[in-house]
């Protein structure tokens, strides 16, 4: 091994597969290993019970207070919002909780300064859960007045506005605040 | 000069969330004139595939209509043989993200973003035909009481309950992410801005 270590230096160009993409790749680990964990973790009876339902419960309470102030003649029990006309129950994956995670997955798995990371996190969160609560807003207010749509409206269409939206903002996010790369040494 | 850097062209992430507001309508109608026909595809897809795990093939994919499937198992009664259903579009909604996250790309050559789409949407075909093929180990291994306690062991059971829980909701959310991710990361990161720096 010692007696090979004058030959030159390959380029990055010639290294491995890892070496050529370490930076991506690592990154991609680290996202799905983050994303799994958070999934898991989520979907143990205990957190589920004493951290999910009870945030799922709140975010169901300010729906409600929302849709209240504009008129709609709702009621609140846990997670279930009613009215005379329509009833949802705010479930997993409709909490917002999925983006958050996949925000809170690639915003940690990026290399940034714990500041830029920490800013980002509470900020982005606190879009997405705006952002979600205009969702069960709209989606109140589509099962009571367009319920043919409801369905489409639910599982397609702001499931792809919130997800779609964690992930621009995670790319402004990075484009924007985290500590761009160093710069590479010139290939000798 | 510092005028002049602050009115120049927009940044590029801010040009990326433009034409990705700009390619939702566009993407959007091709993947709903799409589904009926991905819809059939996929359920023929995974049917094969679950036939490649049983012995005799007992397992018909059934399209119910343009969205629904029903999991039928010919083994059964007839009354009884519809054994589960579910919406086959909610499986590849996320063709949606994936193709206004890879066409909204800017300062990209076209040849290169449309290749790069055409491997992201394969990959995506296949991960769309597993994930089918979990919700049918899913609804055998924990759905059907009885049957399910005496086919399937405790490991089976969770194996297939936690792999449908991961795939159907982290991944397949995620999934057009990770692949933009996987094909545009260096440029996001050669795009950084670097942090500002105090004038004098």
């Amino acid at each position: 091994m010692a007696s090979k270590q004058s030959t030159p230096k390959p380029s990055p160009a010639a290294g491995s597969f890892w070496q050529r993409n370490r930076r991506e790749l690592t990154f991609l680990i680290l996202f799905v290993v983050l994303l799994g964990g958070g999934f898991t973790l989520i979907s143990v009876n205990w957190v589920n019970d004493h951290v999910i339902e009870p945030f799922t419960a709140g975010i169901a309470r300010v729906s409600g207070g929302v849709l209240h102030a504009i008129g709609q003649n709702v009621t609140m029990a846990g997670t279930v919002i009613r009215n005379p006309r329509f009833a949802v129950n705010i479930r997993n994956g409709c909490n917002g909780v999925e983006a958050m995670l996949i925000f809170l997955a690639a915003v940690l798995a990026f290399p940034a300064s714990w500041k830029s990371r920490l800013t980002g996190l509470v900020l982005g969160i606190l879009a997405i859960q705006v952002i979600n609560l205009v969702r069960v807003v709209a989606l109140f207010l589509t099962g009571v007045y367009f319920p043919k749509i409801f369905d489409t409206s639910h599982t397609v269409i702001w499931q792809t506005i919130v997800i779609l939206f964690g992930v621009l903002l995670w790319i402004f996010w990075a484009n924007r605040f985290a500590t761009p790369p160093p710069a590479r040494e010139p290939a000798t | 000069m510092a005028t002049a850097a602050k009115k120049g062209p927009r940044s590029w992430a801010v040009q990326l969330v433009l034409n990705a507001l700009l390619w939702v309508v566009p993407v959007a109608l091709v993947w709903l004139v799409a589904t009926p026909v991905y819809n059939r595809f996929l359920l023929g897809s995974a049917e094969n595939l679950v036939h490649l795990t049983e012995s005799p093939n007992v397992t018909n994919l059934l399209r119910k209509d343009d969205h629904f499937a029903y999991v039928q198992r010919r083994d059964f009664p007839p009354s009884k043989s519809l054994v589960h259903s579910f919406r086959v579009t909610d499986v590849h909604f996320h063709l949606l993200m994936l193709g206004v996250l890879f066409l909204a790309v800017p300062r990209v050559p076209w040849r290169r973003r449309l290749e790069n789409l055409g491997w992201a949407v394969l990959i995506t075909v296949f991960f769309d035909i597993f994930l089918i093929f979990f919700y049918v180990k899913f609804a055998y291994s924990t759905q059907l009481g009885s049957w399910s306690l005496a086919h399937y062991g405790a490991f089976s059971r969770n194996f297939w309950g936690l792999g449908k829980h991961l795939l159907d909701l982290p991944f397949k959310f995620s999934l057009p992410f990770l692949l933009w991710a996987g094909f545009y990361y260096r440029d996001l990161v050669t795009q950084i801005r670097p942090p500002a720096t105090p004038a004098g």
